[in-house]
């Protein structure tokens, strides 16, 4: 075999690999990202139900229900929408009532979001960055607290 | 004082590392002995300033000097005493400070170990380093100075934060940066490499311990933040695809490829300019995690708006080192002369079926990682990629790395025989059929594929088994003959095959997580939850008071499935009434590699309590692995060849019986 | 003067690190690739001799690593021939360098952004000063003994309206909860951690601030502040009609005198009711101890309540002087000036905004939005 062979054959296997990695990146980013919404987007873009998604904002003060076998739902806010929110298992230590919170999982027929994962602030000095960004949106979220959220 | 000293010992650092950056640089031009020698003091010097900074940080720390702005807003006087040594990295400029301390270390330790480099390229080597550490001294100097004061200085410290009350947490970020940053060292040999315009065998020789030192803190340093993860988070998943995680994850993808490149330049003369590539790459890859890490992009797109000075600076940095290295790669990359032949089927060509893996994986994390930030950035649109489209990406490309993996260290060089090697892994082979027909009979069908990663998990063991028995001889010689020819292989074989161990034990631990087992449920005391063969009955809850906590312990009896007690397991949920935090403290149980996990939710009014509780089986595997990576680096760096080069003992080396194993 | 004395010696080894390898002479003494080549022709001959290669196979390696070999000695040799006593001029500008401008340098950045004059301050060596410190540090320190003593009321109850003060509203909230935890609830405690909460939000009574507030008249139908307090709650939920009505009660059982009669009319006012002429409601209504007791309580914390609102204003106002791009604040600025009751202010600041935002149609737009809705502009 002679170098420019040895090369091409080189070069097509790279160019194969990397094919093979594209499809992959592709067939994986089509079918398994999830998209972020704030109540206001779910409510004003009348997202299809059934769609995987994370919503966040702040949990609606009062909102919070604890049924029997660790079932807990609540309603997710961010002052302009709220959202109904179920879901069966235990929630983060940071999850408190006014609080940020995002959600990862379906939105049913009825309106309701069904949660398979719920994420609190990861300490007290922490929001969750599209938290922040889906009050910045409706106004809720004031830059005094900037502080807050920096560290 | 103390604080003064530090701060000045930082800026006479930036001003050594000035001197270092040009005199060698122009040393080495003009080939003036005087000015490249400059290099090695001047290093040394700049690693003892940065030191004495550091150490007057801590002593800040220690004695709670409020008068210093970094103090008073990360530390409390009645933090306990080990906490105060670790919050010194523990916030933002400490913990750039600590970066500049490693990479200090880094050029001291080649200003002091690398005797057997060429003058010429050791003196490009350090100023190319310097250049790195001149760009963060100021970075720190000008947006993150932790030595800044405050006239009055107030009486107590502001911050107490629970959840970085963690020993875990603050010892693997020291080790991870030292992998991170070890990666300069790589670069500034590339670098220099590329301002010489020769490159050749001899070169990555000398490159390879450095990779190899900052390798191995790296794949400690990633294990040690998973560990913490999983204990710490309260919910037992060990990776999360995270950006931040995966920042750390590049740099070690392109840093293993780079060894292995290192191996092919060093022997064969070939993928010089691969090699480079790849040295400039690891260490491009851990800017960017720290850009990532550092500018707040992540965590909030709110604190690089407000404080833009932090972000946009690491940025520059960012592109003036990536982008002038790759400049130069491309102005002298062509320069560089071909190397070897080889044929695709031959150890070479093993390796570079390698490297084509890792960093194709390497660019679909790299891919994952930045997508929804480049998305955000043009459309607005929120996205997250999360677990799902690294397992559909990553894991395919894995999977054949694996597979091929045994096959490398049995080809011969130049011109192998792949169905001579698969002959000789028959053993590996069966090995790993049998594993997965034992798993399938013992876990049924419940996962189609989880028992092939097990087989192939096994098989690759196997295959560095066997490499290490056909080198010895065992089976085949008489035992002293195998003695001698194992103490006379080289300590980089052994390397090799116990660093293919361990990664194979990690693919094990991490393939077994498929059958863990969970229980969420809520218990009242006396009543007892099963899982996977063991019965735990939840005894008592209990109230403690701590230092500055008050905490519920639930105390549980773990039973096997004869009754007999195997142990107890206390979680339990601390409040901190100054802060109104909570932080939840799981409980694990170790029976050999697999772990009991047990977490504890809220409380209910009726006196029950909600539990996480989960089998992991195999777990510790993962981590396991990953030291035993760790040891396979270890065991090449101790490779008496990677020292060779230094005057003297070359000498005595040419001169001794070429036959006589040296150690 | 000690702190130079240290500076200078770490200045000098740092130029002692410069000129040390300037004052040696010979030729560099590193090592070399064909080191690395013997070597490689060595390890060559091992392999050979343990069989781990082939004759021929070892034959090609060592014809292959021996051209690197001579290739390498090759450029040494150049390299050695090609030398030339390097100039003197270079070594004395490094001289230069490292006599003038390294200490220079290194002096003239750190004056710019150290701070020589401030000693260090151990907290062993501060404590002994402890007495005559600041409001902040008292603070501190209790916040310390509560660290120690969770459980101890009284400790919180002189420490909320301190943090009420200082503007740490979260703090004082979660102090209110706390001598709620430890002693147990009374109309009153409910009402002050209402109050704490509702200065957390900037004056807006949320649902958990409301509940506070609904349970300590369920304690106390009296409490005036709560009382008051719920009516704020109806105007913010835009029950205007139940906040007079709520109001208007409160007004009809005053006590004669009661200074917090003035503040319910202005509210009244504000929500654009005509507040009854106070009639002297008969002095029986209100049973004769407790009214003097709600009376004290609430004429207290009504001028607590009062001091903290106008701090609050009036920091958001400078605030504004400094940086007037904030459109939330100047909102925040108008609301709280109208629900103060300070049409003039309003005003007067309406005006100041436009003028902020004349150059930024869009947000000029907002601004005048928001002044409209507020009914500024009459």
């Amino acid at each position: 075999m002679t170098r420019k062979q040895r090369r091409l054959i080189l070069i097509g296997s790279s160019v194969g690999v990397l094919a093979i990695a594209a499809a992959l990146v592709l067939g994986a980013l089509r079918d398994s990202i999830v998209f972020f919404n704030s109540p206001t987007d779910i409510v004003e873009k009348q997202t299809a139900p059934g769609t995987r998604m994370r919503i966040g904002g702040l949990v609606k003060a009062g909102s919070v229900e604890r049924g029997e076998n660790l079932r807990v739902s609540f309603a997710v806010t961010d002052g302009n929408h709220d959202i109904p929110v179920r879901y069966v298992g235990i929630v983060p230590d940071l999850f408190r009532e006014g609080q940020g919170v995002v959600a990862e999982g379906k939105l049913e027929a009825g309106g309701t979001f069904v949660a398979d994962m719920v994420l609190a602030k990861h300490d007290e000095n922490y929001m969750p960055r599209e938290v922040v960004d889906a009050l910045k949106k409706s106004g809720r979220w004031q830059e005094g607290e900037a502080g807050n959220v920096a560290k | 004082m103390i604080p003064e000293l530090g701060h000045f010992a930082l800026v006479l650092a930036l001003a050594l590392g000035l001197v270092q950056a040009i005199g060698p640089l122009a040393g080495a031009h003009y080939r003036d002995a005087a000015l490249m020698r400059m290099a090695d003091s001047t290093a040394l010097m700049q690693f003892v300033f940065v030191a004495l900074s550091f150490a007057a940080l801590t002593v800040c720390y220690v004695t709670s000097d409020f008068s210093v702005a970094n103090v008073y807003e990360n530390s409390h006087s009645t933090m306990p005493l080990i906490y105060k040594y670790t919050s010194v990295w523990g916030n933002h400029e400490g913990s750039m400070l600590l970066w500049v301390l490693i990479l200090a270390l880094f050029g001291a330790a080649v200003a002091a170990f690398g005797g057997n480099l060429p003058a010429t390229l050791k003196a490009n080597v350090l100023a190319v380093q310097s250049w790195i550490a001149c760009a963060f001294y100021v970075f720190i100097l000008l947006t993150s100075n932790p030595f800044l004061r405050i006239a009055e200085a107030p009486l107590e410290g502001r911050d107490l934060n629970p959840i970085l009350q963690d020993i875990g947490l603050a010892i693997h970020p020291p080790l991870l940066y030292l992998g991170y940053v070890g990666f300069s060292i790589s670069f500034s040999f590339a670098v220099a490499a590329l301002i010489e315009g020769r490159i050749d065998a001899a070169w990555a020789r000398w490159v390879r311990p450095w990779t190899l030192a900052a390798w191995m803190f790296l794949t400690v340093g990633i294990s040690m933040g998973s560990y913490w993860a999983y204990y710490e988070l309260g919910w037992g998943g060990f990776w999360f695809w995270d950006p931040v995680e995966n920042s750390s994850l590049m740099p070690w993808l392109a840093g293993t490829a780079l060894l292995h490149s290192a191996v092919v330049m060093e022997k064969r003369n070939a993928l010089k300019i691969w090699t480079v590539l790849l040295a400039i790459l690891a260490f491009s890859l851990s800017l960017l995690g720290t850009f990532l890490v550092r500018s707040g992009v992540l965590t909030s797109v709110h604190t690089f708006a407000t404080d833009p000075s932090r972000g946009v600076f690491i940025l520059a940095i960012l592109v003036f080192f990536i982008g002038g290295a790759l400049a130069l790669f491309a102005w002298r990359a062509p320069l560089l002369k071909q190397g070897g032949l080889f044929a695709p089927v031959s150890r070479e060509g093993a390796l570079v079926f390698n490297n084509l893996f890792l960093t194709t994986a390497c660019l679909t994390v790299f891919v994952g990682t930045l997508y929804p930030l480049a998305l955000e950035s043009v459309t607005g649109e929120k996205i997250s990629v999360g677990p799902p489209f690294f397992n559909l990406t990553f894991a395919p490309l894995f999977i054949p790395l694996l597979f091929a993996m045994p096959f490398g260290p049995l080809l011969a060089w130049k011109r192998g025989d792949v169905l001579g090697v698969a002959e000789r892994l028959m053993a590996a082979f069966a090995v790993g059929i049998v594993a997965i027909a034992v798993t399938f009979v013992i876990k049924g069908g419940q996962s189609v594929l989880a028992p092939f990663g097990i087989g192939l998990g096994v098989y690759v063991i196997g295959g560095a088994l066997i490499d290490l028995v056909e080198r010895t001889g065992l089976f085949r010689l008489p035992l002293a003959t195998v003695r001698s020819r194992a103490a006379g292989l080289p300590r980089s074989v052994w390397g090799t095959a116990v660093a293919h161990i361990g990664i194979a034990m990690s693919l094990i631990g991490i393939v077994a997580q498929v059958w863990a087992d969970e229980r969420i449920v809520s218990l009242k005391p006396q009543e007892t939850v099963s899982i996977a063969g063991y019965t735990l009955s939840f005894d008592r809850l209990t109230q403690r008071t701590g230092s500055n906590f008050r905490e519920q312990v639930a105390k549980f009896t773990v039973r096997n499935s004869g009754g007999t007690v195997v142990g107890t397991m206390d979680p339990s949920k601390r409040t901190f009434p100054a802060r109104a935090t909570t932080t939840t403290e799981a409980s694990l149980l170790t029976r050999g590699t697999s772990q009991l996990y047990l977490s504890l939710g809220d409380a209910n009014d009726d006196g029950s309590i909600a539990v996480r509780l989960y089998h992991k089986p195999l777990v510790l595997l993962i981590w396991l692995g990953s030291v035993v990576m760790m040891l396979g680096g270890g065991l090449s760096l101790s490779d008496r060849r990677l020292r060779v080069g230094a005057p003297k003992p070359a000498k005595k080396a040419a001169t001794k019986p070429a036959l006589q194993p040296a150690e | 003067m000690t702190l130079w004395f240290v500076f200078a010696l770490m200045t000098a080894a740092a130029m002692f690190a410069v000129l040390w390898p300037l004052s040696r002479r010979g030729p560099d003494d590193g090592g070399s690739d064909v080191a690395v080549y013997r070597d490689q022709l060595d390890e060559i001959g091992r392999d050979r001799a343990a069989g781990l290669i082939g004759v021929a196979e070892a034959e090609a390696a060592y014809v292959e690593v021996s051209r690197r070999l001579i290739a390498a000695a090759d450029a040494a040799e150049t390299a050695m021939a090609g030398r030339i006593e390097p100039p003197v001029w270079r070594r004395r500008a490094a001289v230069v360098v490292a006599f003038l401008l390294l200490p220079a340098g290194a002096t003239a950045l750190y004056l710019t952004i150290g701070s020589p004059q401030l000693p260090g301050e151990r907290l062993a060596s501060r404590e002994r000063v402890a007495q005559n410190s600041s409001i902040a540090n008292l603070v501190t320190q209790a916040e310390a003994h509560l660290e120690r003593n969770p459980g101890d009321a009284r400790g919180y109850e002189v420490l909320a309206p301190i943090y009420l003060r200082m503007g740490r509203f979260a703090d004082a909230a979660n102090a209110r909860r706390r001598i709620l935890a430890i002693s147990g609830e009374t109309a009153e405690r409910q009402t002050d951690l209402g109050e704490a909460l509702t200065a957390a939000n900037n004056g807006i009574v949320t649902d958990e601030a409301k509940a506070a507030f609904e349970r300590a008249l369920v304690l106390d139908a009296e409490d005036v502040r709560a009382r008051f307090f719920t009516g704020i709650a109806a105007e913010q939920d835009g029950q205007r009609d139940r906040a007079a009505a709520i109001w208007r009660g409160m007004l009809e059982k005053a006590p004669p005198g009661a200074p917090w009669i003035q503040t319910i009319q202005q509210s009244m006012a504000r929500i654009g009711v005509t507040p009854p002429v106070a009639a002297t409601p008969p002095v029986a209504a209100a049973p004769g101890p407790s009214a003097d007791d709600v009376k004290a309580s609430a004429e207290m914390s009504e001028a607590d309540r009062d001091q903290m609102i106008r701090g609050m204003v009036a920091r958001l106002a400078d605030r504004l002087k400094e940086n007037s791009d904030d459109i939330e604040g100047w909102q925040r600025l108008l609301r709280a000036y109208m629900v103060m009751g300070e049409r003039d202010k309003a005003t007067a600041a309406a005006a100041d905004a436009r003028r902020a935002f004349a150059s930024d149609p869009d947000k000029l737009r907002r601004i005048d939005g928001a002044i409209k809705s507020m009914g500024i502009d009459g």
